[in-house]
């Protein structure tokens, strides 16, 4: 996230309620593991870190210029087990450029998401964009009684489409629109489904919105990520936190969304501090359970006898420097020795050092040869490179 | 046929099972026996995978994406909310959870019910909110099996329960006080194959809504 110019803060994962509520819903604030500090005021553990960036935004940044490209890293927590894959506690990368509107910043926040779930090492993944517009365009054009739309937007952030139809099929009122919120979870694919919707909707908002999708699947394609991105105009979000584009990152055969984000303008005003805003955040302890049989392989294996301990090091350190993944045995191994320690930790490579001069090298499924390290070395590296 | 390209479908056993395998059939996904599922557990058909689950665990094997879809009825949902999406009234296994009470018993509508009211049930979740959302105090025994039984003993005023035909409750000379809602079995899937593998994921719901007489 250097690269992209976003600047590390550390918020506090202790904050006091009276913050936490202006920025949350009330089923967020239900859901955060409160106490009390020592004066007998209200604290809870923050159960995500988009709010204490924005106070920090509006507090303590309150002089610099925005733009503001800011990310974080920290735990967050939730009394609701169910909320992170069935556990309290889950791990959060995020990033939020604050002060930026339109589809360009938009745009950027994406692609940097798209980048920092490739940095984890997720080789398939794909990013579902939508519009929280497209969503409240809809649910302004259908004319039902409030308490009709009320229950529907409830079906719908349920996800129940058993109950929302039922709630339309009750309704006298037949429109493109109602057609279209049953067809919700299929609204999804490419560019071609922005004209399919575009002939469907006839309210300002939801086709504001359809255009914003389109430039930002242009931008991104500009981005170099146009082959992971597809359109998801049936998202499913935080409608009443959301208000404009909003993503989410799924990897390959992996229940959950790992990465997710959107446009949130109207939370800074909340802190006195109006500004157009959008981020995501990616749960790292899902990735990384997602990458659990991929684990990085280490390239080298090095191994040592009596002598052989200042050629391993300065052999494993050369390695490291071209980025491979080298490994110095603790202890003093004879080569059968070094071989079982080998097959234990895995590797593409062992080499064992006997002293000053050759060591010897063994790849996998073939046998040993003897080198001087520094050929050892530019083997290696020639390899890898 | 690779994995990305085969839908897996969890089928409950018990009360649904004979419902689901019918319409697995009728939709063309897969043609199954009861006998052959219930030794093998987990099938392989042409485009997909139906695997044997009890009841309650059909949200759970959706949620963490064992499987694609599932097939469970709405009682089982109330008490078991998650990140799945419920998607086809599958309209089978219709039934009806609801309040009863002892034949003798003076308990009726709401201006009846006792300060507190003790209730027995399998279904804890979905009846203390129904009682809450009433401002009824209630207190909730969490029952595994023979749920008939306990009012009949006095351990409480009555029970929620699901019935079908009333006749279990007929016998145990139970009768309805209050219907807090109707049943039928659902169809959910998985939110992230909705999205990763739409394509075949979305065409198996379109067979199944088909085949529950739902139009086009």
């Amino acid at each position: 996230m250097r690269r992209w110019g976003y600047c590390h803060v550390i918020t506090p994962l202790v904050e006091s309620m009276d913050v936490l509520d202006l920025g949350l819903g009330a089923e967020q604030r239900r859901r955060l593991f409160k106490f009390t500090d020592m004066r007998g005021d209200v604290v809870a553990l923050v159960g995500e870190r988009t709010v204490p960036v924005a106070r920090l935004v509006a507090g303590k940044l309150r002089a610099a210029a925005l733009p503001l490209r800011l990310c974080y890293a920290g735990p967050v927590l939730s009394t609701d087990e169910g909320r992170f894959e069935h556990r309290r506690e889950t791990y959060q990368v995020g990033a939020e450029l604050i002060g930026a509107s339109g589809p360009v910043a938009d745009a950027e926040v994406i692609a940097l998401a798209a980048r920092c779930m490739e940095a984890t090492g997720i080789r398939r993944y794909q990013i579902d964009v939508g519009h929280a517009e497209f969503f409240h365009g809809i649910m302004d054009a259908v004319k039902l009684p409030d308490e009709v739309k009320a229950a529907m937007r409830e079906a719908l952030v349920a996800r129940d489409f058993v109950t929302l139809e039922a709630l339309l099929e009750d309704t006298p009122l037949e429109s493109a629109e109602h057609e279209l919120l049953l067809r919700f979870p299929a609204l999804r694919g490419g560019p071609e489904i922005l004209d399919a919707a575009g002939g469907l909707v006839r309210n300002r908002r939801s086709e504001q919105a359809l255009a914003e999708l389109a430039q930002v699947r242009e931008l991104l394609v500009a981005h170099g990520i146009g082959d992971v991105v597809n359109l998801d105009l049936g998202a499913i979000r935080d409608f009443d936190y959301y208000t404009g584009v909003i993503f989410e990152g799924y990897g390959p055969d992996f229940g959950r969304p790992v990465a997710q984000g959107g446009r949130y303008d109207s939370l800074l005003e909340k802190f006195g501090r109006p500004a157009p805003a959008t981020g995501f955040m990616i749960q790292l302890d899902l990735v990384s359970e997602m990458l659990r049989h991929a684990l990085p392989r280490i390239d080298a294996a090095i191994a040592w006898a009596e002598g052989g301990l200042a050629t391993a090091l300065r052999l494993g350190a050369t390695l490291r420097l071209f980025g491979m993944r080298a490994v110095v045995d603790t202890e003093a191994r004879s080569e059968a020795a070094a071989r079982t320690w080998w097959h234990a930790i895995g590797g593409a490579n062992l080499v064992h050092c006997r002293g000053e001069g050759a060591v010897a090298w063994i790849a996998e499924g073939q046998r040993a040869r003897m080198l001087p390290p520094e050929q050892v070395a530019a083997r290696l590296a020639g390899g890898a490179a | 046929m690779t994995r990305d390209e085969r839908v897996s479908i969890a089928v409950p056993t018990g009360a649904l099972h004979a419902g689901a395998l019918a319409l697995l059939a009728d939709s063309g996904l897969a043609s199954l026996s009861a006998d052959e599922l219930g030794r093998q557990l987990l099938i392989d058909r042409d485009s997909v995978r139906v695997i044997l689950v009890r009841p309650a665990d059909v949200p759970a094997y959706v949620d963490h994406g064992a499987a694609d879809l599932g097939i469970v009825g709405k009682d089982i949902l109330w008490e078991t909310p998650g990140a799945h999406y419920e998607l086809v009234d599958l309209r089978f296994g219709g039934c009806r959870l609801v309040l009863a009470v002892p034949d003798g018993s003076g308990v009726d509508g709401p201006d009846t019910w006792p300060p507190l009211m003790r209730v027995a049930t399998k279904y804890p979740r979905t009846a203390s909110s129904w009682f809450e959302s009433r401002g009824q105090a209630v207190e909730v025994v969490r029952l595994h099996g023979s749920v008939e039984l306990a009012p009949l003993v006095g351990l409480v005023d009555g029970i929620v329960d699901l019935t079908a035909t009333g006749r279990t409750l007929k016998e145990n000379r139970l009768r309805i006080a209050a219907v807090l809602g109707a049943s039928t079995a659902r169809l959910i899937a998985n939110q992230a194959s909705l999205k990763t593998r739409s394509g075949p994921v979305q065409t198996a719901v379109a067979r199944l809504r088909e085949a529950s007489g739902h139009a086009g």
